[in-house]
Parts: C-alpha cells; structure tokens; sequence
C-alpha cells in the first residue's frame, strides 16, 4: 500500500510541489517509511526521493528546488533504499509513483532486457519503454497487462504527459478531481484532494486510463473492469474523511458501529469506549444504536502512527503504546465495552485490556472489533502479517476472548461488513477476511 | 438587413432573422467566411462581404453597399468601437448598444461602480487598478480568495479565479496571482488603449452560474429563457477555461436548477442597470443585454459579468426556439416599442455542444488551418443542427479550421440527458481531414452533470436564504482586534 496524488497544471505560473507535499500530508496514512515528489519544468523531469514522514523529509529549500507546474508524489510504508517516486530515462524521460502489487513487473522488465530489482522502477521502465513508440494508451495497455489488474499508478513524462491508471480490480482507490480552471487532479484518496483545495468529482474506475496532455484529457477503459474493491480499505486503511468508490469512509464506519451493537450488544455496559482513532465512529454508533454513553478513554501522545502498518514488532509497541495512554476516570469501576478496529497478533488488545482492568480498575471489559476476522496474508500490498501470526486463523471467539482477557470478545461478521459498505459482495475483495482472493496475475 | 459577425452564434441570429415571414433580405459583414451564413444570406436574395466586421468604418460602409434598413451586430468589439454610434449616425437602426452603453461590459470596472452607485442588488466588492504595481502591492498585502481579471472585456479571457482559504497554500497562491496580474499587463491587455482601468480584483463567489439574455429598448426587456454555459474544457469541469463548451436551456424558461423567483430577480437585475445606465449616460440601451449570473451566498442571484450581446454559445440554445417574428422585435426595439412584443418560445430543453480543434484554448496557432470536414446532413439525421463557428470556406470549398470553436451542435426535446446523447452520437461527423484532433465535452446536459448542479445550487439556496433571514444578505460583517466591527455592507 501506498498513497500517491499527480497534479496537471495548465498554467506555468503554478509551483505544484508545495501542493503535493500537504496533499501528501492527507495520505500520509498510507505510508509513513518513506516519501517522494517530482516535478515537471517544461523541459525537464525533477525529482526527489527522501526517507521519513512527508513534513520531516521535505523544507522550504526542498520545495523550492521543485520548480513545475506537473507534478506527483507518493508516500510509502516500505524504506527508502528503493527510490520513490522511480524514474526511468530509456527512451522517455519518466517519473512513476504507484500503489499495489507491481511485482511482475521485475520479470517482465528481465525479459525485456533490463535488469532492475524494485518493482516500482521495474514498472517504470517498462512503460518507458512502452510509451516510444507514440501511442500512450497501447502503452498502459501492455503495461497494465503485466500488472494483473491490482496495481494504480501515476507517470509524468518529459512530453509533458501525466498518465493515470487504475488497475481493473479497482483494490486500491483512486480519484479525480480538479481546482477551478488552474489544474486536474487524481490521488489515491479524496481526503488529499480536500487539503489541497480541489474538488473531488469521480472515481476512477477500474481498468481507466486517464492521459493528461496540455490540450486534451483522454479516457479509456483498458482490458475489462472486474471491481474487486479492498473492503479493509473501508475497515482501517482510509481515511474517515474520504470517499471511495462511491462511498464516504465515514458512512460505512458509522453502520459498522451499529451492525456491532446489532450483532453483540452488551446488556449492562457503563460506557463505550474507542481505541483511537479508527474505531472512533465505529464507538459512537455503536453508542448511538444502544443508548450506552460513549467516553474517551485515550489520549495519543505523540504524531499519529498507524501501528499495524508499523515494519517491526518494536515500532508496532511504541506505535500502540504511544498512543494509548488510558484516561483513569473513563474506566475505573465501570463496565466498558472496548471498540478496536482490528486484531492481528492480539498483543495490542491484551496489553490495552490488562492495563485497563489491572491498572485502571476497569469492572468488565467487552471488546467489539469493527473487523471481520483477519486470516490471510493481502498479496496485494498490504502489509498483513504471515498467516502464522494472526490469532483469527487459529482461534475462535471464545479463546480470543480468555487469550485477551475479555469478558466477552466479538469479531464483526462478514456479512456485517458486506452490508455495512453497502456494495454488492461481489464487487468487493475479502481476501484477509476468506482467504479467497481474486485473479491475480503476479501472486507470488 | 445586415448582420455583423462570424461565428456560431451570428449564424443562430441570420437563422432566426431568416424565419421572418416578412422575408427579409439578409446581407452579413464578416471576417472569416462562415458558410451557413453564406448560404442564408444567398438564399434570402442578400449578400456577404469579408473584411474587419470589427471596424465600425468596415461596417457603414457595407450598410451603405447594401442600403440596409436595419444593422445586427452579433459581437461585443464592434459595439465598443462604435459601430452602433457610426450606424445610427447613417440614420439606420441598429441592434446593438451605443459605445456608451457598451461600456457595461466593455469596463468591468465600469459595471462594478454603476451597480454601487445605483445599489442595484447582486454587486460584488472590488478595487480596479490603473497600473501593475498598484495591483501587486494590494496582492501581496491581502491573501484574499478573488478573482483576478483584466479591467476590459478582452474576448472572454484572461480571468483567474484562485480560492485562498488554506493559510498553508496561501504564499503559493499569491505567488500565481502577481503572476497573473503581470499576465494580464503584458498578454491580455496589451492591444487595449481605451481603458484607463488596467486589472481587476474583485471578490471571490462561489456557485452555480446561469446566462440570463434579453432585449431591451432602454425601458422594457423582453428576457429568453435561461441558459448554462460550460466553460472548462474537458469533462467533469476539468481543464482550463474556454469562450464556453457547450450549454443547457430546460423547459419552462427556467434550469433545473434555478427557481423562477431567481429567473426574476436575475432578469430584475439587468433592466435597473439598464436604467441606471441610461440615468448616467442619457441614452438608451437598444439592443441585447445579457447577465453572466451567480447564485451566491452573498446576494442569492449575483452578476458576475454582462455581455452586451447574446452569449456565445449561450445564444445558440434559445434563438433556435423563439416563434416571434425577429424583424418585429428589431422594428420595436427600433422604435421604443418592445412592450408591445409578445415574445414565444417553443417549449422545449436544449443542449449545444463545441466542437473545438486540439490546442483551443491556450494554443490557437495549433488550432488553426486544418482542413475540416463537418457532415452537415449526417448530423441532421440524428435530429440535431449545426451552426458555424470559426471555420472559413476555403478557395476549393472545403473548410478551414479558424482556431476557435469549430461548430455548435445544437438539439432540442423533453429530457435534457436524452439531447446530449443524441448529439454525442453526432460526434463522428466532425473531424479534420488531416487527423488533427477535435474534441467536445461529451458530460453537457448528462445526468451527472445535472445532479451536481442541482445539489449545488441547492446548497447555495439554503445559505443565501439562511443569510436573508438574518439580513445578512449583501452584507459581510467581520470583527477587527482594535477596530471592532467592520460591516462590508453592500446596502
């Protein structure tokens, strides 16, 4: 998983890194390791890749060095040693950011005879090479059928091109948008848009090629859409600001939250409390549906960090516990009933119950999880653990509960979740949560 | 009678002046050779001559030629030049306003004092600039969402409109304002030397825009239905701003979404300018006089920019539809009489789509000298119709692209998606024989397109009416640490 935002201005007197950057900031969700713009001058392709949060990597001298009008950018959860946004000179000068799985991209670019190793840069070249021969969408079409339909990305050009593709799974969001007749805009989701002052005005959708050249925004659908939106994207991964596929994040979480209190209420609770932040509205409908007063039983010390994205075992620790220092009189001789948005290992959970009933003197904890079951590694990017290490492909409700120390423990049901994104389940991927995956062409 | 112009909407005006059963006789002053004007003013038994249809000498004399009885004149530059003025002086009526009067729109900044002098409602806050370093030290000092605008009517261009609300973005966004300004000095107002006003700053509204177009004498109006342009060049309002790319007009005089009592407050607006302006000047507007509006939250029906003439494409949806004679509304305009006119319209919706050569807008050296094929038969087999626009006829008869709009497609019926469809299916038929590319907006009078207006305006709706009730309306009230309270009353 990764963010990435490109801007096509239409006026020269634009500096648009300024503009990647914050909309960089609103996807910093996405991918924290790791950060990079590019820009397009006219005649040349700039471009910079940096390790770290978006506001650490990049100051004012950074930003000024990106002189250009075009520009895109990425944030990645991966390290930095391969380079983001990539860039590729052979025979197009290119710069390319992506989100997904673009893994098959390395063979392709072996057969090809060009030895790179990242896929990302593998993927650059690729559609360097592609795009020689004058017609760009033949290009993304050759280029999308290496990919196996679960891979966005978006490619300036020294020609003054920017290209944007969503794979015909459609996993991974991608938006349009525009600020009024000054430039066009595509991200990964529409929570950057808002930051930078545009306006959101359609999905991509899956399978679609937007070419932006300075006379002409062209659209096509390449090889044949198949929606296998990522349905963990509307669980944990968005933003509660953004709208995606047609459907604002916010919503689905606050009918999540009442499918919860639907499914596993609990009859003599004091108080509903979150473990901030996704599970915030998940709490607050579930409150909302079953008349308990919701709390606020955390306080975030420190940026916010999305702990289960986090590469190490430690880092995940400091993440989780930086950000959960509990507040006594929330809970102390209370019945609380404790909303989480997902558990993976199930360390997290047991370390935040014990603190809260050891610690804080917590009467009951009944911990409700916005999330299905999570039992199978995403091929696609997101950065789930081995199948080993999730306690759900091992364990039932009722021994997660003892293993945690719950009270009561309940998992959102799938077809909780179905309903609450409110998509038919046919259109969705629920790989994490079945195992079942789509078609998928580099599964490796 | 003479019409001057050549572009898609003069061929809309020669089509209707043609439908007089009085038969008139329809000669055209033109710089380019539209062939459906051509070919009208040919059949009518007229005539056509080439040369500067924006020279006001160009134009009485080929009155003159003719010994026409009445001059139409179809685009805003004759007007400022005085080819109104020089055609009355020959003793023949002319539609079209005095220089004086055209000054409305002419002197954007001239339009901004009138409305505040008279407190004609739907005015907006604004400071005009006689030089660039003026405008660039108010730019620096303010970080202010506005537009920014040359202080003349320069063709529909060089506006830019930058909302600046997110105080991290603001030194970019002023960056591209000086830029602009500069741009406005050196580009846009360059060939212009009878204005004193150079740029214009004026505040920032938001929301949807509506053309409402009308004739007047100078006392009463006698207003079309109303009309949505398009002005971003791609689709999904994306891309940079263009002389428009295709409009809607619905049933019932109105838009989908804008009421009649806006449809009246608007059509209110534009005749006390037309009053005002004749309490300034003395004369009386004769001719057409249209208000580019706004619903906003500031005044609800806001006026953004008048146009002196019929909007373009904005004419070519609603002249197709007027039953009443033209040449009696020419005579009545003519002869102070307008209120007597009964103006009928056919009751339907209608889209007009652009066709435009790759490069318009930014680059009409691109745009222009493709050799271009339009099936004219072809598309009036799907039910729709083809105006001219800035294509000339070439020495061996086949046309030229002029750079600008190729063609408007225009089709009228019930539902407004159903007409854009079936004009998207004419869109084959439009193409440069040398393979350079066309395009249009295939999203003009789409359902899509529609539901976001209407959910807009709706938007609009409840916050002007929200500040109407509290007597907010035209008003903006802030709080100044030491200063108090500062009431930007527009009262």
């Amino acid at each position: 998983m990764a963010g990435i935002i490109g801007l096509y201005g239409y006026d020269p007197a634009w500096k648009m890194a300024r503009f990647i950057y914050y909309g960089l900031m609103a996807l910093q969700h996405r991918g924290q390791e790791s950060c990079g713009i590019s820009v397009y001058d006219g005649e040349r392709i700039l471009c910079d890749g940096r390790a770290g949060m978006v506001d650490q990597a990049f100051g004012e001298a950074e930003l000024e060095a990106l002189r250009g009008w075009i520009g895109i950018g990425q944030v990645d959860p991966g390290p930095p040693n391969s380079p983001k946004p990539s860039f590729a000179k052979c025979p197009i000068g290119l710069s390319l950011v992506c989100d997904g799985s673009a893994a098959g991209a390395v063979k392709a670019a072996k057969e090809r005879g060009l030895a790179v190793e990242d896929p990302q840069s593998a993927l650059a070249a690729l559609l360097s090479k592609e795009l020689a021969d004058g017609d760009p969408f033949g290009a993304i079409e050759r280029v999308a059928g290496i990919l196996g339909g679960a891979c966005n990305f978006i490619a300036l050009t020294e020609r003054g091109e920017m290209i944007a593709y969503r794979g015909e799974l459609g996993i991974k969001p991608m938006v349009v948008g525009n600020f009024g007749f000054d430039y066009g805009a595509v991200a990964s989701e529409s929570c950057a848009l808002d930051v930078i002052g545009a306006e959101l005005k359609a999905d991509i959708s899956p399978g679609e090629a937007y070419l932006f050249t300075p006379w002409s925004i062209e659209r096509r659908t390449i090889g044949e859409a198949d929606p296998k939106y990522c349905a963990f994207e509307y669980v944990y991964l968005a933003r509660p600001d953004s709208i995606m596929n047609g459907r604002s994040v916010y919503e689905v979480r606050m009918r999540i939250g009442e499918r919860l209190a639907l499914e596993s209420d609990v009859r003599d609770a004091d108080s509903v409390l979150a473990v901030p932040e996704t599970a915030i509205p998940f709490a607050m409908s579930f409150s909302n549906a079953t008349k308990k007063p919701i709390g606020m039983g955390f306080v975030q010390t420190g940026r916010r960090v999305r702990s289960a994205i986090r590469p190490t075992q430690f880092e995940r620790l400091v993440g989780v516990q930086l950000k959960l220092n509990p507040i006594r009189a929330a809970m102390a001789g209370k019945r609380i009933i404790l909303i989480d948005d997902s558990v993976v290992r199930g360390t997290t959970t047991k370390n935040t119950v014990k603190v809260m009933r050891n610690r804080m003197g917590a009467k009951e904890v009944h911990v409700r999880i916005g999330s299905p079951r999570i039992i199978s590694q995403c091929p696609f990017g997101i950065e789930v653990p081995d199948k080993d290490e999730l306690i759900a492909a091992h364990l039932n409700e009722e021994e997660v509960g003892k293993v945690v120390e719950a009270d009561t423990f309940h998992w959102l049901s799938l077809e909780g979740l179905i309903e609450a994104i409110g998509l038919p389940r046919g259109s969705l991927c629920l790989g994490c949560f079945t195992g079942e995956y789509p078609r998928h062409g580099d599964r490796s | 009678m003479l019409l001057v112009g050549e572009g898609a909407r003069e061929h809309a005006i020669a089509s209707a002046i043609c439908r007089s059963p009085q038969g008139p006789k329809l000669y055209a002053a033109m710089r380019l050779m539209n062939p459906g004007i051509r070919e009208l003013c040919l059949r009518s038994g007229g005539d056509v001559v080439l040369g500067d249809s924006m020279d006001p000498g160009f134009i009485s004399k080929a009155a003159d030629r003719f010994s026409v009885d009445f001059v139409f004149i179809g685009p805003e530059e004759p007007l400022f030049r005085g080819a109104a003025n020089a055609v009355e002086g020959m003793g023949i009526a002319c539609i079209g306003a005095r220089r004086e009067a055209a000054e409305i729109e002419m002197s954007k900044a001239f339009m901004r004092r009138l409305m505040w002098k008279h407190k004609i409602p739907g005015r907006l806050r604004f400071q005009a600039f006689r030089n660039l370093e003026d405008a660039i030290a108010y730019i620096e000092e303010y970080a202010e969402s506005v537009a920014i605008k040359p202080a003349r009517q320069a063709g529909g261009k060089g506006v830019k409109v930058i909302a600046d609300f997110q105080a991290y973005l603001s030194k970019e966004k002023g960056h591209v304002k000086a830029e602009h300004a500069k741009a406005i000095e050196t580009k846009y107002m360059k060939g212009y030397s009878d204005i004193e006003d150079r740029i214009l700053i004026e505040e920032r509204v938001e929301g949807p825009e509506y053309t409402v177009q009308m004739f007047t004498d100078g006392d009463s109006v006698a207003p079309f239905p109303l009309v949505q342009d398009n002005k971003n060049a791609y689709d999904m309002d994306i891309g940079p701003e263009t002389g428009g790319m295709g409009s809607i007009s619905g049933k019932g005089m109105l838009l989908p979404f804008i009421t009649r009592e806006e449809y009246d407050a608007s059509i209110d607006i534009v005749r006390r300018c037309v009053k005002a302006l004749e309490a300034e000047l003395g004369v009386k507007y004769k001719g057409i006089i249209s208000g580019q509006m706004m619903l906003t939250p500031l005044w609800g029906p806001t006026i953004i920019e008048f146009y002196s003439r019929f909007g373009d494409p904005e004419g070519v949806n609603v002249l197709p539809l007027l039953r009443t004679d033209m040449v009696e509304i020419m005579e009545a305009i003519a002869s102070g009489k307008l209120h007597k006119v009964r103006m009928e319209f056919e009751d339907a919706a209608t889209v007009v789509k652009c066709f435009a050569p790759r490069g318009y807008p930014e680059r009409r050296d691109l745009a222009a000298g493709h050799p271009v094929r339009i099936d004219v038969e072809a598309i009036r087999a799907m039910g729709c119709e083809v105006f001219y626009g800035s294509v000339d006829l070439a020495p061996d008869g086949g046309l030229v692209t002029g750079g600008s709009r190729i063609c408007e497609v225009f089709a009228k019926g019930e539902e407004l998606p159903e007409i854009s469809e079936r004009i998207e299916r004419c869109s084959p038929f439009i193409y440069c024989l040398d393979g350079w590319g066309v395009f249009h907006r295939s999203d003009i009078g789409s359902a899509t397109l529609l539901k976001r207006r209407i959910e807009q305006s709706e938007l609009i709706r409840d916050v002007y009416r929200y500040r109407m009730e509290k007597g907010l309306i035209g008003m903006d009230i802030d709080w100044i640490p030491g200063k108090g309270k500062i009431i930007h009353s527009a009262w």
